[in-house]
């Protein structure tokens, strides 16, 4: 197996942010700050995972990469251009998978190959990401036959069928219960691995922000900032039965764990 | 709702809880046996109370109406074969022509809100009007041939249709929305792809309201003045007091209700799979 993609200091990164900001305004014209101005540099091929409290902006953020909402000031930048709306170049799976009940595993993978001028239809590339996210076999099915991992993996497919060179997961795995979850996590680690994807990942889980990142951020209630920014250095690939006894990954998870608390405690 | 549908509606992936079977048929022939109850009550109380025959036939009269209308060749003049074909292929071209007009409107209003601004004020001012009061005008406008049975029946099938796609389109799913949002879909790709399979159920409901408002529709029409139909049919009985007849037709409308809204149900079923499964 090979390692992390290695990061070089002096490359330009993949994904930038600048003192991106956000700001609401609910419908009673009040303003809500979901996200401070933060500043954050992804490097290609790099695996960044993002925790939070709840409501502290880090879906704002992932929202923003994807190109499905502007930010309120800052400069945010995909590959040296600035982002304006949602890009092939970025693929999004959401925390329900969000499948279309109405289509096939197949034609759910395949949706992001026939809207939105993208026709580069290339069965052989779907063939290969149903292989590559252990959904093979199953494309005739309807997701409401699928169990939720499998539901998830079929996201996971359809936010790669583009071929994006970021792939951003939110929360995709909040929903599944724990085995499922540490599955998901192990099949993820190959997914990422076999497909050299920037990898941004949201989730509620410490646990698993350690185990899956090369880097884990961590941010403070709403509005959200960056409190720190850990460099993960577990050697991969990674796996529940040495990853989560090894001093490193102890003593990660109980710094995260200790400065969410502190923010927790800090906050209103 | 006949037992039917309640017997398959509570069944959520399709396999019948064990014991199922058996309480399906007893729920039939405790629906079968009170009808049966009902005839009978029905039968005593006509030839005790002798209720003249031309107030209300007894139901072994009925149904001999009902016989003599329909063991008779199909193109027998005096049969029921004829009217009826006339009555739903009426009711099938305004129900065709309602429900596209229905869904068409329904679907621009849901996108466009200023095609909503405009419409809409009129749309429920027009539904509140009892739409049977307006079928001498339609005959006037339509004549007494097919144009005014089929306008009758598009004008009463395409509110539902109207009123349920609109809902139906904005009840999509936001994350569904957003996901096309994702993709840089369009307008039109986001409408087929997402809100107009969002609302087929929505859709489906109204085609079951839709087809007996058709027939509604066409019968009302019928009654003022046609060559043929069922709705003529009944008049005609009714002017020389076969009473039996007006019940016979009247049966003949509620099997052939009964028979549409189980053919919706069926296509609905097959076209909306996913609605009785797990949520995605």
């Amino acid at each position: 197996m090979t390692s992390a993609t290695p990061v070089a200091p002096h490359s330009t990164p993949l994904i930038s942010a600048q003192g991106v900001a956000k700001t609401y305004r609910t419908v009673s014209g009040e303003a809500v700050e979901a996200l401070a101005a933060i500043d954050i540099a992804v490097q290609a091929g790099e695996f960044l995972c993002i925790v939070g409290p709840s409501g502290c902006g880090k879906s704002t953020f992932l929202r923003l990469v994807a190109g499905l909402t502007e930010p309120s000031t800052g400069r945010l930048s995909l590959a040296g251009n600035f982002i304006a709306g949602a890009s092939p170049e970025v693929g999004i799976a959401f925390q329900n998978a969000t499948l279309l009940p109405w289509l096939t595993v197949l034609g759910n993978v395949r949706l992001p190959l026939r809207v939105g001028g993208f026709r580069r239809s290339n069965d052989g590339t779907v063939q290969d990401l149903l292989a590559m996210t252990g959904i093979a076999g199953f494309e005739n099915k309807y997701p409401y036959e699928l169990s939720g991992g499998m539901q998830q993996r079929a996201a996971i497919c359809r936010a790669l069928a583009r071929d994006p060179k970021v792939l951003l997961l939110d929360e995709p795995f909040g929903a599944l219960d724990a085995l499922t979850r540490e599955r998901m996590n192990i099949e993820l680690q190959r997914i990422w691995q076999m497909s050299r994807k920037t990898v941004i990942l949201i989730t509620h889980s410490i646990a698993e922000a350690v185990f899956l990142g090369d880097r884990v951020v961590v941010m403070s209630p709403r509005p959200g900032r960056i409190l720190r920014d850990f460099k993960i250095a577990l050697p991969r690939p990674r796996n529940f039965e040495r990853t989560p006894s090894e001093p490193e990954y102890l003593r990660l998870t109980r710094e995260i764990r200790a400065l969410l608390d502190q923010g927790a405690a800090a906050s209103p | 709702m006949s037992p039917l549908d309640t017997e398959n509606l509570s069944l959520d992936d399709g396999r019948r809880p064990v014991g199922a079977g058996a309480a399906r048929a007893g729920r039939i022939v405790l629906t079968l046996g009170g009808g049966v109850v009902l005839l009978l009550i029905w039968q005593a109380s006509v030839s005790w109370l002798d209720i003249p025959p031309y107030i209300l036939p007894t139901p072994a009269k009925v149904l001999a109406a009902l016989w003599s209308g329909l063991a008779v060749p199909l193109a027998s003049p005096t049969g029921f074969y004829l009217p009826l074909a006339s009555t739903l292929a009426n009711a099938a071209w305004g129900f065709a022509i309602g429900a596209i007009l229905g869904v068409a409107i329904g679907s621009l209003m849901a996108e466009f809100r200023a095609v909503e601004t405009v419409l809409m004020p009129y749309a429920f001012a027009f539904q509140v009007l009892p739409k049977v009061a307006i079928a001498p005008l339609i005959v006037i406008w339509f004549g007494f041939g097919n144009g005014s049975k089929v306008a009758m029946a598009a004008l009463l099938a395409f509110f539902p249709l109207m009123v349920n796609s609109f809902t139906g389109i904005h009840a999509a799913e936001p994350e569904r929305l957003e996901l096309m949002r994702a993709l840089s879909a369009s307008r039109l790709e986001t409408y087929r792809v997402v809100k107009l399979p969002s609302a087929a159920p929505y859709i489906f409901a109204g085609l079951d309201m839709g087809v007996v408002y058709a027939i509604l529709g066409t019968i009302v029409a019928e009654f003022l003045g046609a060559q043929q139909g069922i709705g003529v049919t009944i008049v005609q009985a009714q002017a020389v007091t076969d009473v039996a007849s007006v019940f016979a037709a009247l049966i003949l409308l509620g099997a052939v209700g009964i028979a549409l809204h189980l053919m919706i149900r069926v296509c609905e079923r097959r076209i909306v799979h996913w609605t009785a499964r797990r949520k995605t």
